[in-house]
């Protein structure tokens, strides 16, 4: 209860100018303690940037050791060594796609199948394509098929000395190693394993409207380029989900403290967009008897005079699917299953995306373990 | 400074932006599948290279008047590069089967040091299906 209305109004006055000081004052901190923390967090952000681009090697790929075994024009077979004393017969030869590098199969040191593979008692040779030369560009899917997938399984055979190989083929590597079994079905393949791999072009929707279209003329573009260039490769591939690399940079935004998260984004990142070019007869093969006249479905595709006829291949086989696969999406694989011969076939579909499927962390604890499950049952 | 970030008006724009991503990306990608915008594009990918290779032959002459390797010149060299790198990669074939040849013709003559190869013999786990 105030005596003195003017001295309560005085008080009031100085209690309500002190207020406003002590406001001004918090305010200040507060103002101080957000730009503080704008600044910590813009240095926290950058520190990871900073140091993965000063440090290149802190993202090496392809740690696995290994060994230049065969060189035969595009293709490189490389054998990896052993980590174990006692392996399995039969050996495996993971066939990459025509357009992408290997190293996505041996990422890091505990992100990588062919290490999980090592690690399991496999022995493992791995069949990867160089980037084809200008005179190259003449290479077709027949070369492709007979002469380098076949000359790398011959390869194999001589180096280990056993007359049979499973091959794990991963997207339109699984499509060659596919083909070629169709073309051998007395041997040497033992088994045969597909990744996420399109048989069916009707399925690849966007690619067939483009390809159909009267107005694009691949023949005249290979006349041009040679070649198709990998950013060629790469814009089309990133037309299919033409946002997503941007949504991933802002995930890594999210996560610029993680420096294990933002090693791992960095080195998908560089094989998503480290696309190999193609050369110009076996994208031409590619584009007009794959995808638009649809061949392997509509079992017309022949190589050198040969039908590779799908039917044919009666080894025990797997087809492993993407259930979130944008590149190669359901309806460009699903059909695989039918077309094969085989008696002992499975097919399984994993949640995930057409890499995270086999790199990602669903990959290291479903799919790897599932894969040398089947693998080793059919491996003595 | 976890609880700032939850109110960061740009971390929330980002999120927004990675959930919503795909919807967008499928309207963008049917917008690219339309007929028309196929017609176009097939159309824009041959000028593009018609122009360029006008404009790579024009500017040719002028670069090498000016002592400047044009683009031509870069993918020679790349490619007498990638050459090179086959021939390496040939001899590197051909020291290793010679390598393996010396590593048996040794074995043969000494038996401790015949050559080191995991035996082939390994089973799977009683639980592997």
């Amino acid at each position: 209860m105030q005596a003195d209305p003017a001295a309560a109004i005085e008080e009031t006055k100085h209690m309500s100018s002190s207020t406003t000081a002590g406001r001004a004052d918090d305010s200040d901190s507060e103002l101080d303690a957000r730009i503080e923390n704008v600044v910590e967090r813009t240095i926290l952000r950058n520190i990871p940037g900073l140091s993965l681009h000063v440090s290149e090697s802190d993202l090496d790929v392809g740690p696995t050791p290994k060994e230049l075994v065969y060189s035969n024009e595009t293709a490189r077979l490389y054998h990896y060594e052993p980590l174990l004393d006692e392996i399995y017969r039969v050996p495996i030869l993971l066939v990459m796609s025509p357009v992408a590098k290997g190293y996505i199969l041996d990422l890091a040191e505990g992100q990588s199948l062919v290490e999980y593979l090592l690690l399991q008692g496999h022995d493992v040779y791995m069949l990867e394509w160089a980037a084809p030369r200008r005179e190259q560009s003449e290479l077709g899917l027949d070369d492709y098929v007979i002469d380098l997938v076949g000359g790398c399984i011959e390869a194999v055979v001589d180096d280990c000395g056993e007359n049979e190989v499973t091959l794990v083929g991963y997207c339109m590597g699984g499509m060659l190693s596919a083909m070629y079994t169709a073309l051998n079905p007395e041997g040497p393949v033992k088994n045969l394993v597909c990744f996420t791999t399109p048989v069916n072009g009707d399925g690849m929707e966007l690619y067939k409207k483009w390809m159909s279209s009267p107005a694009f003329d691949i023949e005249r573009l290979v006349k041009e380029l040679g070649n198709i260039p990998g950013d060629f490769v790469n814009s089309s591939i990133q037309a299919l989900r033409p946002l997503q690399r941007s949504a991933n940079q802002m995930r890594l935004l999210n996560h610029a403290q993680d420096d294990a998260f933002v090693k791992a984004h960095l080195r998908f990142d560089r094989w998503a967009v480290d696309q190999l070019p193609v050369p110009g007869r076996l994208a031409i093969a590619l584009a007009r008897d794959f995808i638009v006249e649809n061949k392997i479905v509509n079992n017309k595709l022949e190589l050198r005079g040969e039908l590779a006829d799908f039917s044919k291949i009666t080894v025990p086989f797997l087809h492993v699917a993407a259930l979130h696969d944008h590149i190669v999406p359901a309806a460009a694989s699903k059909d695989f299953i039918d077309l094969v011969g085989s008696e002992d076939k499975q097919e399984i579909v994993m949640k995930g995306g057409h890499v995270s499927l086999v790199a990602g962390g669903n990959a290291v604890f479903r799919l790897w373990p599932q894969l040398d499950s089947w693998l080793g049952a059919r491996a003595l | 400074m976890s609880n700032d970030e939850s109110m960061d008006p740009m971390r929330l724009w980002r999120e927004w932006f990675v959930k919503s991503e795909k919807s967008w990306s499928d309207a963008l990608t049917e917008m690219m599948g339309d007929e028309r915008f196929s017609d176009g594009m097939g159309r824009y990918v041959h000028e593009a290279l018609h122009s360029h290779r006008m404009f790579g032959e024009s500017m040719g002459q002028y670069l090498a008047n000016l002592n400047i390797p044009s683009r031509g010149d870069i993918l020679d060299m790349s490619d007498r590069l990638a050459q090179i790198e086959d021939t390496l990669g040939s001899i590197q074939v051909e020291l290793r089967s010679q390598r393996a040849l010396l590593t048996t013709l040794a074995a043969g003559t000494k038996s401790e040091s015949k050559p080191k190869r995991p035996a082939r013999t390994r089973k799977p786990q009683a639980d592997a299906s």
